[in-house]
């Protein structure tokens, strides 16, 4: 068939039945068009069709022909697209990029009749295309903004502190990332995973040789040549990656089928060579019983791991006491990218190309079921869409580099978006009950806190959950008394693992609940109760730790009080006159530790200045769409003396940059953002001993020549400057003592709703965000993660409920979409952290943790109802008015 | 996805004459047919495009006011067309209130009627469904069913169907022109989706080869125009199935209401048509009592299918919010958010605010 693509006719030879998606990127390779779900959910692959936007995933390829399709790759040469495309880099509205090829052409099918649209015109536009980053405000900003970027000036410089736009922002919106599905080598054998439709069961395998007639191999255990399993921790490798005879959760892997990708894609579940023997499932209650089945031999109670934490001080008498259950269930990380990737043996040696955020960890994965050294294992990273923690985990690494191993082929693999929901970790579901106690004068005196996490069929990152959740659990508050134990464990769930808050979330909503309570109960206003008892500098927290500087809590609200005063007297005069609809205004805060729980987490930044000029910043870490790419930069710039557009970039492959540790807990602006600066000092250093400059010469490079004050200095060798830093803590004792974490994000969040008492329906009104960062590198970004950051806790809060099984989609599992996020302000508090670079501290999880209890706080301001369990569906809402 | 036929009629004859051979399934635009072959529920060997069929994009207005639309009209093209949206603005609504604008760029008329369910267990080959595959069992009953059926589900089967659009379009007597190897017959909508008894394989009353090739609306149907809302309560403020929605027509003259029209999405395996309620607001004042009335008797028959006795109550009250919003008269713009309960000051008695 001819179809007409950006304005040309192309000659395809495929089935008419094919999806449009699959042709434009398997056959014509315009791998711009994105697949996140290819089902129509998602919107990634939104193309224009006669200049309608459609989801290319669902339309037949016949039915394209004789139509006019425009994808991303068209933009650059359209003046409006282009316009809209520098708008996107200007407003940092690509975070991944996943989901920007999508947004932009939905966008353009508006811009094409209206170039300046309304906000609620934008809004509805991008209404089928899902973002699991930006919280789509910078997004809708962008395209009511494209106007203004007509012949727009290329991007501004900028140091610490400026805006500027992200340096792998260009690749994103022209569609050119290459994400783990947009390539794969020639000939490279297609790998599909074979898994448990059974929570609970075991299973034989039998005869595959009517696979074998068919071309296709079946992996199971036997072929994994190294040791079959994988884990978080070193010490509890307890997943493997084929099962051998025994699932532990609905989608648990026993094989894989390995071949040409439609013989592989053919096979029915049906027709395999499986006997299956269900066993009863095991949830959290089931799993504590006497008798229970014991999910790991090396845990007997099912207990994964405990966390606990016991304090008593001086304390003024209780006076009011407030206490509670509250659940939370499952949370999927609904990144748009699923998992994909290739591996390829080179020799005796592995390449594993995959989206990830933690290629170091996947090394020793890899290089652990293969039987093999690191140095002979190479990750690299591809652009990340999307991880928020559910990419720390491996998930098709061990597959495909088994397959590639044993075959010498190479090997590509792309999860489904039924299968990504089904195998990926999950946010803890959450059982905790808690007590709170207050003085008469408001001043906290206890806080009691006992928590079940269900950690699933493997550990995962649950002993961090275990571990970092009773730090937490008392929140950013002088508590003279704290008693909390937060335990993971095993269930045959679907593993729970690490998402943005590694169960502060979950603790933060039971705790802010209960301080809601007794400030009524002591008849104070909500925001002075926590202004009353908020951590400050100088202060000693739970665990002994004194935190001498960045305490910014009270600042955060300093800052929130007249928005607070403004919103609540807003309510009061909505809420003047009866109706079904009830205004509401709630407060929470919160704090987090950044980086790992009283461990080591080092980070290793490198730059080097060679003869000819170039300057290399080998920087390990992963740029998941948080931006480190860029921040680290202008880190190393402002430090080094020298504009980030010096810099050549040589990031995260195992093999050219050191260990920049995981993406995960906030810690890359902090620790590897000291890492980059110290790197960059030590070249500085270096560059200066070569005219022994006084420290504020000022350096220029240009066309390749160094000038130091202005005057050219040749550079005789390679110059170079390594930054490693390791934050320093001390680890907790059994009584949860010690220096968890070498400094702490704070925040506070206000949120105005509406709550429709007849219907249960919540919408969110405005959303005040107040974060102390310590010191905003690149506010755009800060923003970008503050924005995407609420967007998750509002998923977490009102609709957002994963079901085994169940809702393995993104049309019955529901995230936000750009209507369901109201506007935010911030407001960006900088109380400097001494350790970290130029004073900056974390932002990726502290944006989540507030915003969930800040919206149940409104809810109940708006009705009286306490909600107990998460998320507040309209039934719920009913339920607990009643 | 297995292999199939693909095959591309050139008249309605030819493509009811292909289909004749079994194992075929038509093809519109493929919205939710493509997802099902994709998670191995739907298996068709061969698929009839029904995209270069003359004469079914249109929308026409016959002699005397009727309204006919082509099978494969698009959803938006039918909801902006201005004269079909002042006329029948509830289904305008409704239209606007589904998926997402993707979907409705490519998502056809005879497509929405033959979507099927989107109950997780229908979707999910290792589970027991009775509609699926019949005799197996019904996996639903039991599990988290939430959004499952309240009225006329049977112990074989729980599923809704999903459609806003025909909500509106049963209240307002729409009629089904299906083409088929016997020749052409017209089916009322609110008999064309069966409810599951013992046998919910059987969705429609099509028989096999059987092809949708139009749906009308009544001239009567205008008539309703002035007082004509959708109600729709999902879980977010687009792109969500409805939990529950109600699709509400009033004529009302000198204070009472002449006649009425109530119809209930999301509560059951069809669009539910609910005739007592509608006769119990003839000749009464357009107010709270009688709209709480006519809910209560809508839902009478109702009960839970699982832990979704909630869905009842939120039936009533979705359907009372139908009615009072249409009782407040029809906006001359439909709502940023169509029938959403999540716009700004939604369910104030004025639903003025909603305009943009």
């Amino acid at each position: 068939m001819i179809l007409t693509v950006n304005g040309a006719d192309t000659r395809c030879d495929v089935a008419p039945g094919a999806r449009l998606s699959a042709v434009l990127r398997d056959t014509l390779c315009l791998t711009g068009t994105k697949v996140g779900c290819d089902a129509g959910d998602c919107g990634a692959c939104t193309v224009l069709l006669d200049g309608a936007q459609v989801c290319a995933c669902l339309v037949p390829a016949a039915q394209a022909e004789g139509h006019a399709i425009r994808t991303v790759e068209s933009l650059a040469a359209d003046p409006l697209g282009a316009a809209l495309q520098a708008a996107f880099l200007h407003h940092g509205a690509a975070q991944c990029g996943i989901c920007t090829p999508g947004m932009l052409m939905a966008a353009m099918a508006l811009l094409a009749r209206d170039t300046t649209p309304s906000e609620a015109a934008a809004r509805a536009a991008i209404g089928g295309v899902l973002c699991r980053c930006t919280g789509y405000t910078k997004i809708v900003d962008a395209i009511r903004d494209a106007h203004r970027f007509h012949n727009a000036p290329p991007s501004e410089e900028g140091g610490v502190g400026a805006r500027l736009p992200r340096l792998d922002g260009v690749a994103k919106i022209a569609g050119l990332d290459r994400f783990g599905a947009d390539e794969a080598p020639p000939g490279a054998l297609w790998l599909r995973p074979v898994r448990s439709p059974h929570a609970h069961a075991r299973f034989e395998l039998g005869d595959t040789a009517a696979l074998a007639a068919r071309g296709i191999r079946l992996l199971t255990a036997r072929d994994v040549p190294g040791a079959n399993s994988f884990g978080i921790y070193p010490d509890i490798k307890d997943q493997p990656v084929f099962c051998d005879g025994y699932v532990r959760y609905r989608g648990d892997c026993i094989g894989a089928l390995l071949g040409p990708r439609a013989a592989v894609e053919a096979v029915r579940f049906a027709e395999l060579p499986i006997a299956w023997t269900p066993l009863p499932p095991v949830d959290m209650a089931a799993a504590r019983l006497p008798g229970a089945p014991v999910l790991h031999l090396f845990r007997p109670d099912n207990v994964l791991s405990t966390g606990r934490l016991a304090c008593a001080r001086d304390a003024p008498e209780e006076a009011h006491v407030a206490e509670g259950l509250f659940e939370t269930g499952f949370v999927e990380h609904a990144y748009i990218e699923p998992e994909a990737g290739h591996a390829e043996r080179i020799g005796d040696t592995i390449s594993v190309f995959a989206c990830t955020q933690a290629p170091y960890m996947d090394r020793e994965e890899v290089a652990r079921v293969l039987g093999i050294a690191q140095d002979e294992v190479r990750i690299i990273p591809s652009a990340c869409g999307g991880g928020f923690g559910g990419k720390l985990d491996v998930s098709i690494q061990p597959m495909i580099a088994v397959a590639a191993w044993i075959t010498g082929k190479p090997v590509r693999a792309v999860w489904t978006r039924g299968e990504s929901m089904a195998s990926s970790t999950k946010r803890h579901p959450a059982r905790i009950r808690a007590r709170a106690a207050c003085a008469a004068d408001g001043r906290l005196v206890r806080f009691e806190f006992e928590g079940d996490f269900d950690t699933g069929a493997y550990a995962s990152w649950g002993p961090t959950v275990a571990g970092r959740v009773p730090v937490h659990a008392c929140g950013p508050y002088r508590v003279p008394h704290v008693s909390a134990v937060a335990r993971a464990i095993y269930t045959t769930n679907p593993p729970s693992g690490a998402f943005r808050g590694f169960g502060v979330p979950q603790a933060a909503i039971a705790q802010e609940a209960l301080y809601d309570a007794l400030a009524d109960r002591c008849g104070m206003d909500r925001l002075e109760f926590r202004a009353l008892n908020a951590l400050r500098a100088g202060d000693t927290t739970a665990t002994g730790q004194t935190i001498a500087h960045s305490a910014g809590l009270p600042a955060c609200l300093d800052a929130l009080r007249p928005h607070w005063a403004a919103l609540r007297a807003e309510a009061a005069a909505f809420n003047a006159t009866p109706g079904p609809i009830r205004r509401g205004t709630g407060i929470a805060c919160m704090w987090y530790g950044i980086g790992n729980t009283g461990m080591s987490n080092p980070s290793t930044m490198r730059i080097t200045l060679a003869p000819d000029g170039t300057l290399t910043f080998f920087n390990g870490a992963v740029d998941i769409g948080q931006g480190s790419t860029t921040v680290l930069t202008q880190i190393a710039a402002e430090a080094l003396g020298l504009p980030p557009a010096a810099f050549t970039l040589v990031l995260g492959d195992t093999t050219l940059t050191a260990d920049a540790g995981k993406t995960s807990a906030s810690r890359q602006t902090f620790v590897s953002g000291r890492a980059a600066q110290d790197a960059a000092i030590a070249l500085r250093a270096a560059i200066l001993r070569l005219t022994n400059a006084g420290e504020g010469a000022r350096l220029s490079l240009e066309d390749g020549v160094l000038r130091i004050d202005g005057a050219p200095v040749p550079i005789p060798e390679t110059l170079e400057g390594v930054g490693r830093f390791d934050p320093p803590t001390v680890p907790l004792d059994a009584e949860g003592q010690g220096i968890p974490y070498a400094t702490y994000g704070f925040a506070a969040q206000i949120a105005s709703l509406d709550v429709d008492t007849q219907l249960g329906t919540v919408t969110l009104r405005r959303i005040v965000a107040a974060h102390d960062v310590g010191r905003a590198v690149n506010p755009t970004l800060v923003e970008g993660q503050i924005h995407g950051g609420i967007a998750q806790g509002i998923g977490l809060a009102l609709m957002e409920e994963y079901l085994p099984g169940r809702t393995e989609n993104l049309h019955d599992y529901l995230i936000p979409t750009a209507g369901d996020v109201p506007p935010i302000d911030i407001i960006l508090i900088e109380e400097p952290e001494p350790l970290g670079p130029f004073g900056a501290k974390g932002i990726g999880e502290p944006a989540l943790v507030p915003t969930a209890p800040a919206i149940l706080s409104a809810i109940h301001d708006a009705t009286g109802a306490r909600l107990h369990r998460v998320p507040a569906l309209p039934h719920r809402v009913l339920e607990a008015m009643r | 996805m297995n292999r199939f036929e693909y095959i591309r009629p050139r008249s309605v004859a030819e493509a009811v004459a292909a289909a004749a051979i079994p194992g075929s399934a038509y093809l519109a635009a493929g919205t939710n047919l493509l997802d099902l072959m994709k998670i191995g529920v739907a298996r068709p060997g061969r698929l009839i495009d029904l995209n270069h069929l003359p004469g079914l994009d249109a929308i026409e207005t016959l002699p005397g006011g009727a309204v006919r639309i082509g099978a494969q009209v698009r959803n938006a093209e039918l909801a902006h067309d201005p004269e079909f949206a002042r006329r029948f603005p509830a289904v305008a609504e409704a239209l606007l209130s589904g998926a997402s604008a993707q979907l409705r760029n490519a998502a056809t008329v005879g497509g929405n009627l033959m979507q099927r369910t989107r109950c997780a267990w229908f979707q999910d080959t290792a589970s027991a469904c009775n509609r699926r595959e019949p005799g197996t069992g019904c996996d639903a009953l039991g599990g988290e069913n939430r959004m499952h059926a309240v009225l006329g589900w049977s112990e074989h089967c729980i599923a809704t169907h999903p459609s806003d659009f025909c909500v509106p379009l049963v209240a307002l007597d729409a009629v089904v022109e299906i083409e088929g190897a016997g020749g052409r017959r017209d089916i009322p909508l609110a008999d064309f989706h069966l409810l599951p008894g013992t046998t919910p394989e059987r969705e429609s009353v099509l028989a096999p080869g059987e092809l949708v090739i139009a749906v009308r609306l009544p001239a009567e149907a205008a008539g309703f125009a002035a007082h004509a809302r959708y109600a729709k309560l999902r879980e977010r403020t687009s792109y969500a199935f409805a939990v529950v929605s109600a699709a509400a027509g009033l004529r009302i003259a000198n204070g009472r209401i002449v006649e009425a029209r109530l119809a209930l999405g999301g509560v059951a395996a069809k669009p539910w048509r609910a005739e007592a309620a509608e006769a119990s607001l003839a000749g009464a004042a357009p107010d709270a009592d009688a709209f709480r009335r006519a809910a209560e008797i809508a839902m009478a028959e109702a009960k839970p299918s699982g832990d979704n006795a909630f869905k009842i109550e939120l039936a009533r009250r979705i359907a009372i919010r139908a009615l009072t919003q249409a009782a407040a008269g029809t906006p001359d713009r439909l709502p940023a958010l169509p029938a959403s309960s999540f716009a700004s000051n939604a369910g104030a008695p004025n639903m003025g605010g909603l305009h943009v």
